[in-house]
Order: structure tokens, then C-alpha cells, then sequence
């Protein structure tokens, strides 16, 4: 999996977090531009995605990412909870929204659903 | 001086008269008896209202040519007699100056009132009405002709009689004539657009010079196209005496013109009882004074103290500085500028009639400029009221981007360390200090938790994100009581009315669960005209204070974006806070 996001604290934690669960991190992205070069690069299957991104936000991302064959699963994480983007979430193509603050690697199984193991 | 010179022109007038008359009477040709006075009444009288109004208008217009002009076509009309005398010196003299006074007419009319001509086709009209005249006549004699003379009346036509068109035309007069009719057609074309691009102000002083002096381009037309109308002579001979006759009440039509401010000056007088009684409202003066001045474009604007800006009767601010179609008149008291008089540029050659004007409203001038400066600050204040209120809402939401981007981001990295700590901890390890690593994460959620809604209670992304509908949607699942939420009109109004919408319904809410004890709200945002209005309704105690400092801010947030804002709230009735905020 790759994870997108700008805060490089949050994603060095959340990699050996998930690691440590049992997912493969295969990289890190820490705007939207990295974000696409890495995943035409490292084909993750699963892309760990913040909504608050420098330059282009993660719904842009994911509608963009899901243009693409073989589109990879997209999980927003934000450290606003779910309610403060209203019916963004449900609007985009991502597979479903974690709160930064309930990242584990259950979390994200549940999200994924059973196709989504990595 | 001038005195002198005005009685030199009389007497020399005088002079030209008796000896046209002489030249007339005693010449040599003969003239028919019984048209000797017509002929000599008529054109002394021509002369003489030329020369005398002339006169008039250049005493009391000295800084326009027209009055010169009237006195030179006097002259000019006096000298065609020189025809009468049969002598060749007087013969060649008649034939130069015998049409110059029709160059000096077109002159007139296209130039008229000012004596200037202003544009190329008009500067090409008076040129080929010049080139005409002596020029063309000195080719002519130079070429020998002595049409005329000897036998019969004056030459020339100078006495207007049947016998005059007896001679068969030559090619080259047919010329000369088919250029002389062209020459006057576009002379009604030049006053028709002069007249029709006029203003108001304008038309005034044209209207009489320019249909005199149609009548009498009209009559020479249909005279000069006689022969193509295939007009019997006797009608030449009519339509020759109705044009002297137009001739000699045309200047005083043109004096008239000129001094038309003269005349106007009767409604400076009205103007002060006009201003005197009567509601003062906004723009009155100027209407008033447009009125006076037959322009209704004319405007009042007053200078703001201490500044060089001016702005209307109702604050607006107001460009000054003059234009082609627009002249400015200072209105000074105690030397300085108190206000200015735009006003349609023609009015300018009638400077005591607006200087009149100005005297006359000189009180209500001061009155109406205290008013507009108070309508302006007045504007001010609302500006700089939305501009406050715009900036704290910007303050606030960089606040909650700040937490967001910075506390928030490191807790949630804490939160994540901790997890990742007890999991690293693995089996085996002192049950104490998981169970400490896991309080710690349980104070860190509480913590994140509140600071989450501290965030969204400063400024709500989902408010700049989604809009009014699903913030306040958020807004009421969040809130510590049930609310019925209305459907939220999709349009967006502007940012600051969205704001204040949104504020309202969370101060009312806020309201509503802690003091007034309430079960259930009501939230109905709809549209209303051009604008929203917001209700929410509780069923709770009532008596909120609308003075207090929650209400009373709201009042103000609501008066920032021009809306009105009311709360009811009779004790035991429940509350109903209502704000109705503009969308233009």
C-alpha cells in the first residue's frame, strides 16, 4: 500500500503502525503530485489518502486515481472526523473514510472489506 | 472706448443707408417707380437690424463672434447698392462685395451662437461659402462679364423684379447655381444634426437662430430651383421678397439665442421659493436646479471637508473633474469649495445665468452638503462594519486551520505513537504500563475530541466546503437536543450572508440547550425576495435578553451584511429568533 500525506511524523507512524499489523507499505507520497507519480510507479493496491493535502485536496486525488485502469482502493484519513465533510465522503469514489486518530490495522481491514487484504 | 466705436459703426451705417439710397434713386439705371420704397424699406431694414442687433449681441455676448459677423453682414448688405451706381468702378466693386453678405449668412448660421466653427465639415462649409462670393465674382469679371449693365434696372438682381430672369442662363451659371444649391442643402444638413445632437440646454439657445435661418436657406433653395420646379417668375419674385422679409427679424432671433439666459434668469427667483417649501429630500436641489437651468443632466455634488473627493445627495461618490460633454462651476463660500454645478457645457457661454443659480441655492447647497457628508460617512461606517466583520470571520478560520494543520496533526502522531508502543510492547510485558499507555491513549481521544469542536465551533469547514445546507445539517446532528431542520435553498448567497446565516441558527441553538431549556427546535432557512430569512424556533422558557451578548452580536452580524434581525421571546412562550439578510 502507499500513503499519501503531508505530515511525514503521521506517515512514518502510521507505516511501522501498519507494518506491524500486517500490510506491505510499499511508499510514501507527500503531496498530490508524488501521490500519482508513486502509484504509476509502485502499483499499490491500496492507497492510504489524506484529504488535506498542499496542493490538490484527496477527493481531487481519488476522482482522479479512479479514472485509472486497475485503480488502486482509496481510504480518506483526515484528523477532522467524517461529519465535517458532509456528503463529500459518500460522493467519492474512495472506498470509505478513517479519522486519523482511529488508524488501526482493523480499521482499515473493516474499510476494505475482505477483498481489500492485502 | 467702446461707446466710440459702437457710434462710429451706428454713423457709418447711417451713411451706407442714405447712400444706397441715393445710389438707388440717382445710379443711372432705371428703376421702377413703384418699386423703389418696397425695395429701399426692405433692404435699409435688413442693413440696419444686421448692424444695430449685431451691436446688441456683441455688448452683451463680447466672447462670441456672432455680433460681428451681424454688423460685417450689414455692411456687406448695404455695399450690393455700390450695383446701382453705372459706373465700371462701382460696377466691379457691386459684383466683390455684392454676395459676400451670403457668405457672411452661411457663416452665421453653422457657426452660430459661438461664431467658431468647430468641426471639419463645418470649417469646409464657411470656406466654400467664402470661395463663392468675391472669388468666384473677381474670376468672372476677370473673364469680362458685364452682364446687365447700361439698359434697364440694376444688375444682379438687386431690385427684385419679374424683368430680372428675362436673359436666357448660361452653361456656366447653371454651374455655379447647381453649387449654390449644393452648398445650401448641406447647410441644412449641418444645422438639422447640429440641432438633433444638442442637448436640452442647448436646443434653447439654438432653436431660434436655426429655424430663421432654415426659412430663409429654404426660401433661397426653392428660389435657385425655380427654374428646375418650373416655377412661373411671378413666384421667383415672391419668394425673393419673403426671404428679405425673414432676413430682417432673423438677427433678433439670433439675439434671442444669444441672451436666452437673460430670459432665464426670471427662474432664478423660483428656484429660491422652489427650494424654500417643500419636503428636503435627498436630490432635490438638484432637480431644481436642473429645472432652472433647462439641463437636465445637471448635478450637485458636494466636496466632503478636508478632502478634494465630492460625492451626491445620497453619498455616492462622484467624479468631478470636467469633460467634453459635461462643464464644472465651482460653488465657493468663505473661499472655499463648498460643492460644484455639473452642467451640459453650452451653459458655460451663459455664465451669470449659473452664476445666478448658484447664489440662489447657496443655503440649501449648505444644507444638502451637511446631508450628503452624513450619508457618506453613514456608508462609510457600513463599509467598514462589513469589513470588520468579514476580517474576524477570516481570523477565525485561519485559527481553525491552524489547529487543524499544527495541534491536531502532532496529537493524532501522539495518539498513533502510543498504539504503536503498546503494540511493540507485545505479551509478557507489566500489565501496568499497558494499562498506563492505554489511559494515555483514552485522555488523547478526549483531548482530540474536544479540541475537534473548539475547531468547529470557530469556523466550520463544511460551511466553505458544502455550503449553508449541509453545515447546518452537521450543525443540528451535533446539537444536545432534537432539531427539525427545513430544506435549505441549493443556490449559495454570498459568503458573509452565509456566514451570518449560519451563525444565527448556532448561537439560537446554543441558546436554546442552555438557558431556555427547551425540547425540540425548528431551523427553516427560506428564500425571501432576493434575500434568506432564517427562523428558529424553540419551545423553551422564553424571556431571552436581546440585549445580551450572544443576541445583541448576532443583531450586529446581521446589520453588518444589511439585514434585519428580531427575537421574541415571551416568558413561557418559547423564543423565535428571526433574521432576514439581503442577497444583492
Amino acid at each position: 500500500m502507499l500513503i499519501v500525506d503531508d505530515h511525514a511524523s503521521f506517515r512514518s507512524l502510521a507505516r511501522r503502525l501498519l507494518v506491524a499489523e500486517g500490510f506491505d507499505v510499499v511508499g510514501e507520497a507527500g503531496d498530490a503530485a508524488d501521490a500519482f507519480v508513486a502509484v504509476r510507479s509502485l502499483a499499490p493496491d491500496v492507497v492510504l489518502l489524506d484529504i488535506r493535502l498542499p496542493d490538490l485536496d484527496g477527493f481531487g486525488v481519488a476522482e482522479v486515481l479512479a479514472g485509472d485502469e486497475d485503480a488502486p482502493a482509496v481510504v480518506l484519513v483526515s484528523s477532522r472526523s467524517r461529519g465535517d465533510y458532509g456528503p463529500r465522503v459518500d460522493a467519492s469514489p474512495a472506498r470509505g473514510f478513517i479519522a486519523k486518530h482511529e488508524l488501526t490495522g482493523d480499521a482499515l481491514r473493516d474499510v476494505l472489506g475482505e477483498s481489500g487484504s492485502p | 472706448m467702446r461707446r466710440w466705436g459702437e457710434w462710429f459703426v451706428v454713423t457709418a451705417a447711417v451713411l451706407a443707408g442714405v447712400g444706397a439710397a441715393a445710389a438707388l434713386v440717382r445710379g443711372g439705371y432705371e428703376v421702377p417707380v413703384e418699386l423703389v420704397a418696397p425695395t429701399l424699406v426692405l433692404n435699409l431694414a435688413v442693413g440696419w437690424s444686421f448692424v444695430g442687433v449685431g451691436l446688441v449681441a456683441r455688448r452683451r455676448r463680447p466672447a462670441s463672434r456672432t455680433g460681428l459677423l451681424m454688423v460685417l453682414l450689414g455692411f456687406a448688405w448695404l455695399a450690393r447698392f455700390l450695383l446701382a451706381v453705372d459706373t465700371t468702378p462701382a460696377f466691379v466693386a457691386g459684383v466683390l462685395l455684392g454676395s459676400v453678405s451670403l457668405s457672411l449668412f452661411v457663416h452665421l448660421l453653422v457657426t452660430f451662437p459661438t461664431g467658431r466653427t468647430t468641426t471639419p465639415a463645418q470649417r469646409v462649409l464657411v470656406v466654400v461659402g467664402y470661395l463663392l462670393s468675391a472669388p468666384l465674382d473677381a474670376v468672372f469679371l476677370a473673364l469680362g462679364a458685364q452682364r446687365g449693365r447700361g439698359e434697364g434696372p440694376p444688375p444682379h438682381g438687386l431690385v427684385i423684379a419679374p424683368s430680372n430672369g428675362g436673359s436666357t442662363p448660361e452653361p456656366v451659371d447653371l454651374v455655379v447655381q447647381a453649387v449654390v444649391v449644393v452648398l445650401l442643402v448641406a447647410l441644412l444638413v449641418s444645422v438639422w444634426s447640429r440641432w438633433r445632437a444638442a442637448g436640452v440646454a442647448e436646443r434653447r439657445a439654438l432653436t431660434p437662430g436655426l429655424v430663421g435661418g432654415t426659412v430663409v436657406v429654404a426660401t433661397l433653395l426653392v428660389e435657385r430651383t425655380a427654374i428646375l420646379l418650373v416655377l412661373p417668375p411671378s413666384a421667383g419674385v415672391v419668394l425673393a421678397w419673403s426671404a428679405q422679409v425673414v432676413l430682417v427679424v432673423w438677427p433678433v432671433a439670433l439675439l434671442l439665442g444669444l441672451l436666452r439666459s437673460r430670459l432665464d434668469r426670471s427662474g432664478v427667483g423660483r428656484l429660491v421659493v422652489d427650494l424654500g417649501d417643500g419636503p428636503a429630500e435627498p436630490g432635490r436641489l438638484r432637480s431644481v436646479v436642473a429645472r432652472t437651468l433647462h439641463d437636465p443632466s445637471a448635478e450637485v455634488a458636494y466636496r466632503l471637508p478636508g478632502t478634494d473627493d465630492y460625492v451626491d445627495a445620497a453619498g455616492h461618490p462622484v467624479e468631478v473633474a470636467p469633460r467634453a460633454d459635461r462643464a464644472v462651476a465651482h460653488l465657493v463660500r468663505d473661499g472655499r469649495p463648498i460643492a460644484v454645478l455639473l452642467h451640459d457645457p453650452v451653459l458655460s457661454g451663459e455664465p451669470d445665468l449659473v452664476e445666478a443659480v448658484a447664489a440662489g441655492a447657496g443655503l440649501a447647497v449648505e444644507n444638502e452638503r451637511l446631508h450628503a457628508q452624513v450619508r457618506h460617512q453613514l456608508r462609510e461606517v457600513r463599509a467598514s462594519r462589513a469589513r470588520l466583520v468579514e476580517a474576524a470571520d477570516g481570523a477565525r478560520r485561519a485559527v481553525e486551520r491552524d489547529l487543524h494543520d499544527g495541534a491536531q496533526q502532532r496529537l493524532v502522531a501522539v495518539g498513533l505513537a502510543l498504539r504503536l508502543a503498546r503494540a511493540r510492547l507485545g505479551p509478557g510485558s507489566p500489565e501496568e504500563l499497558d494499562a498506563l499507555l492505554a489511559e494515555a491513549g483514552d485522555e488523547l481521544a478526549g483531548a482530540l475530541a474536544e479540541l475537534r469542536e473548539l475547531a468547529r465551533g470557530i469556523y466550520p469547514p463544511l460551511l466553505t466546503d458544502e455550503g449553508l445546507g449541509p453545515a447546518l445539517a452537521s450543525l443540528a446532528e451535533r446539537a444536545s437536543l432534537p432539531v427539525v431542520l427545513g430544506a435549505v435553498p441549493g443556490q449559495r448567497p454570498p459568503e458573509a450572508v452565509e456566514q451570518a446565516c449560519y451563525f444565527v441558527v448556532s448561537e439560537a441553538l446554543t441558546n436554546a440547550a442552555k438557558h431556555a431549556s427547551a425540547s425540540r427546535v425548528a431551523v427553516d432557512v427560506v428564500a425571501d425576495g432576493d434575500g434568506l430569512r432564517v427562523d428558529v424556533v424553540d419551545d423553551g422558557g422564553g424571556g431571552a435578553d436581546a440585549d445580551g451578548s450572544g443576541l445583541r452580536g448576532l443583531a450586529d452580524r446581521v446589520a453588518a451584511v444589511g439585514g434585519r434581525f428580531a427575537v421574541s421571546s415571551p416568558a413561557r412562550g418559547g423564543t423565535r429568533v428571526t433574521a432576514t439578510l439581503p442577497c444583492g
